[in-house]
């Protein structure tokens, strides 16, 4: 394992030296600090201007809007993204993919309501993200059914492995489509919480670490939300990823669970939790606990740049930009929406 | 003072501008970059401030000059570059600007959604020409001849049905080339096969409507039966963006069809064409301008950028600004000053009052095209202290000549020198063209270093009588084959020269000038300039520390500090003379005393350096190079080592004598200096100011608390490194000079194994084939003279010089704490922008 450290840097050290330095320009709380006192949009990007972002949103016509803003931002994440896959090599390439593959679960099941609820593709596709497209995702209305869509669509992309699971199910409606959704997404954690092992060194310990609470916190999120709709505890229990903590012990107690409080006394258990649960709460005031989760998550990965030599920073890296996205767009929207009070809530990184 | 000696003398200055005038002078005072403006309001945010609208505004002309910038260039217009450089406008002038780009701006959006909207119908013209034409072919290989009167195309189904005709359906379509595998596979899939589908490539790329970029395009056709299949197939065509065109049944039709497009795209292509000249025009005349008002519109902006540092007065009547400037300069920035509260036709005049500040002032030096390269090689190191001594000027013949003392031979030092000769002589053109270029411009920043540097090694290659590793025979050798007949040179292979004999060698008539060719040919010839090239490099080191040491006498003097001047500049100078400037003395004293005749008498001087630390002396008076050797020797020796602790203990504790009695006669520390004070015309407004002005930068605070507190303890430490590290430094640092020998040895020989391993074989054979082979062979030899003896090696020796004057002779004097003067000016802002 000494040795996969020693070799690391001749086909990742480049990308590693980058990805450190686009890190370096992850806002930071003075930043912050400064976007919430702004009064309209062209404050926020006369702001953003004095930071790495520079001049990003330079060539907009005026006056700006959130969407815009929105755009840009992924956009930029996406090129950077896409130039460090473009220059990486076996096996940090097919590291990279998986990070894109739930991006593209997500496009997905967004066509896929979308076309339910009979929006023209054309639309959906601009709300689609960029990181995970892909060539075949514009015909996806094709499919009627689970299995049309394995077998017309999916097939030829990474996805195919993940899907097998969800061609039984018989059309797709609302709840199927959750249903599949989980699912994908099950699959789709627990293979790359098995290619990360299969990694090993550093990558595998900070990688199953942060797949570990992705799981993990899916499983909360999937009981929560599954109560009061017509998902019987059996199938629910079929969503959980199986590759957290919380299995197998917490994650039979979550099936059995009935109501928050009882998903609560799981997590009591569970000293990583606990305290998410304790912080949480519903009051104005309050965090909310996806805030909590959020959170958690940002301290995990922040963590991953203290080690040297793994894939983990790219890792941490996608996912604090995203975090930093959705910071500046929700303070983008709050400043646009006149709608001060709650503009504080946002998750601050460094 | 010479104004590279020393930096500028800088003042801090307040500057009162009305209201009215303040854009019209900083306008002029950005012309005259000569200020350096302070940030008064650090903690406001850069949207809080005063003109952000403004600023605002000038980025969103800034915007859309680069839309017209990149309509420009995409049309392949030149922009014109008269280097005209227009003045900021007036602020009232600015609504005319927006009001001007705003029309052009819209005129061309205007224009393009025309041209797009032309363009996309164009397109999808020629693409409907595109199926006509090549579904022909694919209708008839399948048409069956039995049915060909029927108006339907139609084809035969499966003979095993019976021979029922199948009724067809089919769409036709254009998709990019690059998608069509996904496609066909997905048709595939989707319909479980029972769809054919027959393409073909459009030869010709087709434009992208949008971004004009030249795209690949596929003609498809697909077959299906039933109409649950067309949806689908429609479905698929929509989701992989391909354009379904009507495509009539029947031959007659498609005929009819094909003629009707003909004309039409004829008809578009006149109304295209027109447009196109139309927009031609507007982006041509947009072109002429558009530099000027690039300039334009970036002075604006850096006029309210630099308005935005400046305080607010309390009356709203004027702002105040706060500036560095440097004293010599004054004169005329108040006349930029008049000039701008002229231009703007105030009554009240802009004034300019210097301020006493305890702040390090920035450091300035006054820089031409020549000297700016060998300031920059300072400046790469630190930055030099507020007014010490800089190191440049002596940098500007001590760097190239080190350097050539490592790169001598005159040939290769022509053919740098040529070089940057032709980069001086040509620099008007270069400096124009080739901007962007990386490593080129690293050469041509530095083309002076470069020219001086090749000058130079033509010099030490004439000393050293190397050229291209052979040497030149000019003023004809003072050793003569003497005695020796033909016989001997043809039957011995080495031959000794003895220089005792008059015949043989003259010592009246050495060679006039560097060494004597002969050696060339010696055999012993490495040995003989190791010995002098050795002796030559410490002497050329021990010149330049002392000279160092030297000027931090001046750097004492002219910071009054006369404590440092006798507790370590004397002791540091005694112990650097006691010990190598004796071993200078003795090597020349050694080079005058002994010639050829009592040589062997000749003591090693590397024995008699280490006997007299150890106080070993010979016994016989003979082994003494002069009389009253031994006692001079112990002498230097303890002079020497009574250094050391004059070095350590003096200073400290005078400064501790100086803080007992209360009183500090002297300075201590970070080089604390008043510019000689506000003089009689201006006032003293230090003290008034104290209350609304900004508190002090950090940086000043705590220098400021430092003098305060008094640690002996601290201070003995600090005097006890900066001790050990001189006298280590002395001889390390001695040593170190020994480079330059080791890289002249390098070059000389790596040049010669060029000569004898390449050249040499072409110049081996005789008669025609040693042209040829010549001719083959000197190729390689230029090409691996430049790669490795030129650049390589001058790389190389360029390092290795840079390395002898940052580390040896700046550490005797040079503190490099200072920071560097940035001035207001429009010229370096439009620099950073090209």
């Amino acid at each position: 394992m000494a040795m996969q450290e020693l070799y690391f840097n001749i086909d990742n050290g480049y990308l590693e030296g980058l990805v450190r330095g686009f890190k370096g320009g992850i806002l930071r709380r003075t930043d912050y600090a400064n976007l919430v006192q702004c009064e309209t949009l062209e404050d926020l990007k006369l702001h953003l201007a004095s930071t790495d972002y520079g001049n990003f949103l330079a060539n907009e016509p005026s006056p700006l809007t959130v969407n815009v803003i929105d755009d840009k931002l992924k956009e930029k994440m996406v090129i950077e993204f896409q130039h460090m896959r473009n220059q990486s090599v076996e096996p940090l390439c097919t590291f990279m993919d998986f990070i894109t593959y739930s991006y593209m679960i997500d496009n997905i099941v967004l066509l896929i309501t979308g076309t339910l609820h009979q929006r023209p593709i054309s639309e959906l596709i601009t709300k689609c993200h960029p990181l995970g497209s892909f060539e075949q995702m514009e015909a996806i209305h094709v499919a009627a059914t689970p299995a049309e869509l394995y077998n017309a669509i999916l097939i030829d992309t990474p996805l195919a492995p993940f899907f097998v699971d969800c061609i039984s199910e018989q059309d797709l409606d609302e709840l199927n489509i959750e249903i599949i959704r989980n699912t994908l997404y099950k699959a789709y954690l627990e293979a790359f919480y098995e290619f990360c092992s299969q990694l090993g060194g550093t990558t595998s310990e900070f990688m199953c670490r942060a797949l570990e609470f992705e799981a993990d916190r899916r499983a909360f999120i999937i009981t929560i939300n599954s109560f009061g709709t017509e998902l019987t505890k059996d199938d629910r229990s079929k969503l959980y990823p199986r590759c957290g903590k919380l299995h197998p012990d917490g994650l039979a107690a979550l099936a059995r669970a009935d109501d928050y409080d009882q998903v609560r006394a799981v997590a009591e258990y569970y000293g990583e939790y606990k305290p998410l649960f304790e912080g949480a709460g519903n009051n104005p005031g309050d965090k909310t606990l996806e805030d909590k989760f959020f959170e958690h998550e940002v301290e995990l990965n922040v963590n991953a740049f203290m080690q040297q030599f793994h894939f983990g920073v790219f890792y941490a890296y996608i996912k604090l930009k995203e975090q930093e996205c959705r910071n500046i767009v929700w303070i983008a929207e709050c400043v646009a929406q006149r709608h001060r009070t709650k503009i504080d809530n946002y998750i601050p990184i460094l | 003072m010479g104004s590279l000696f020393r930096s500028e003398e800088m003042t801090l200055a307040q500057l009162f501008l009305q209201s009215e005038a303040a854009y019209a002078c900083v306008s002029e005072l950005g012309e005259l970059g000569l200020v350096q403006f302070r940030d008064l309001n650090p903690d406001v945010n850069a949207f809080q401030r005063k003109f952000v609208n403004e600023v605002r505004r000038c980025d969103e002309m800034e915007r859309k000059l680069r839309f017209l910038e990149k309509e420009i260039r995409k049309a392949g217009i030149p922009i014109v570059d008269t280097g005209e450089n227009p003045d900021a406008p007036p602020p009232r002038e600015m609504i005319d600007l927006e009001a001007t780009f705003e029309k052009l701006e819209n005129e061309m959006k205007e224009v393009n959604t025309n041209q797009e909207a032309l363009k996309r119908n164009f397109l999808e013209l020629t693409e409907l020409k595109h199926i006509l034409r090549k579904t022909q072919s694919f209708f008839e290989e399948m048409q069956d001849p039995a049915l060909a009167e029927e108006s339907h195309a139609l084809l035969l189904g499966d003979e095993e049905r019976g021979g029922q005709p199948m009724r067809l359906g089919f769409v036709a379509g254009v998709i990019n080339r690059e998608r069509l595998p996904t496609f066909e596979r997905m048709l595939w899939r989707a319909c479980r096969g029972n769809v054919f589908l027959r393409q073909t490539e459009i030869e010709t790329p087709l434009e992208d409507p949008v971004t004009g970029d030249q795209v690949h395009k596929c003609v498809f056709i697909i077959f299906f039966q039933g109409d649950q299949l067309k949806t689908r197939v429609k479905k698929i065509c929509e989701g992989f963006r391909a354009t379904l065109y009507p495509c009539p049944e029947t031959p007659a039709e498609r005929r009819e069809m094909a003629i009707g497009v003909m004309t039409r795209i004829e008809d578009l292509q006149t109304v295209l064409n027109q447009t196109q000249d139309h927009r031609h025009r507007v982006l041509v005349s947009a072109a002429k301008n558009i530099r000027v008002w690039f300039i334009k519109a970036r002075k604006i902006k850096a006029i309210y950028h630099t308005l935005n540092l400046f305080n607010l007065d309390v009356t709203q009547k004027c702002l105040i600004a706060e500036c560095w400037c440097p004293v010599a300069d004054l004169e005329r920035i108040q006349l930029a000053l008049r000039r701008g509260t002229e231009h703007s036709g105030s009554s009240v005049p802009s004034i300019l009052n210097r301020m006493t500040t305890k702040q390090a002032p920035p450091t300035y030096h006054k820089t031409n095209k020549f000297t700016s390269g060998f300031q920059a090689l300072v400046d790469s190191y630190g930055v030099a202290s507020y007014c010490e001594v800089n190191p440049a000027p002596f940098t500007i013949i001590t760097f190239p000549f080190l350097f050539a003392v490592m790169f001598g031979d005159a040939g290769h030092g022509l053919i740098m020198a040529l070089f940057a000769l032709w980069m001086v002589w040509r620099e008007k053109q270069l400096m124009n063209q080739r901007k962007d270029d990386g490593i080129w411009s690293i050469f041509f920043g530095g083309r002076y270093i470069i020219l001086l540097m090749g000058a130079f090694s033509i010099y030490t290659g004439f000393i050293y009588n190397d050229f291209f590793s052979k040497s030149l025979n000019i003023f004809g050798s003072s050793w003569h084959m003497a005695n020796i007949s033909d016989d001997d040179i043809k039957n011995n292979e080495l031959l000794e020269l003895d220089p005792n004999v008059t015949a043989i060698y003259k010592p009246a008539s050495p060679y006039p000038f560097g060494i004597d060719p002969i050696w060339n040919l010696a055999e012993n010839k490495i040995t003989f300039l190791n010995s002098f090239k050795m002796k030559m490099s410490v002497t050329l080191g021990v010149i330049q520390m002392s000279f160092g040491v030297c000027l931090s006498l001046s750097n004492y003097r002219f910071f009054k500090d006369p404590l440092s001047m006798f507790s370590v500049f004397i002791p540091q100078l005694m112990f650097l003379m006691c010990i190598f400037g004796y071993m200078v003395i003795i090597i020349f004293f050694k080079w005058i005393a002994y010639d050829a005749s009592i040589s062997y008498k000749a003591p090693s001087l590397l024995i008699t350096m280490i006997n007299m630390f150890l106080f070993k002396f010979p016994d016989s008076q003979d082994d003494y190079m002069y009389s009253g050797q031994k006692g001079l020797q112990i002498f230097l020796v303890l002079v020497a080592v009574a250094c050391v602790p004059c070095m350590l203990f003096i200073k400290p504790y005078f400064e501790w004598r100086a803080h007992k009695s209360g009183k500090r006669t002297v300075r201590f520390g970070t080089v604390q200096m008043q510019v000689n004070g506000a003089s009689e015309d201006t006032a003293v407004i230090m003290d008034q100011d104290e209350g609304e002005m900004p508190p002090p930068p950090p940086e000043g605070a705590p220098a400021h608390k430092e003098e305060e507190e008094f640690d002996i303890g601290e201070i003995l430490i600090h005097q006890a490194i900066h001790t050990i590290e001189f006298c280590l430094g002395c001889i390390s640092h001695t040593a170190s000079y020994l480079r330059l020998w080791a890289l002249s040895l390098a070059h000389a020989q790596l040049s010669e194994v060029l000569w004898s391993m390449v050249l040499h074989i072409g110049l081996g054979f005789k008669g025609w084939v040693g042209a040829v082979v010549t001719i083959l062979v000197f190729p390689a030899f230029a090409v691996l003279t430049v790669a490795i003896l030129l650049v390589m090696e001058g790389l190389s020796a360029f390092l290795h010089a840079l390395r002898l004057h940052w580390v040896e002779f700046q550490s005797k004097f040079y503190k490099g704490e200072g920071h560097q003067f940035v001035p207001f000016s429009f010229e370096a802002l439009m620099e950073d922008h090209n």
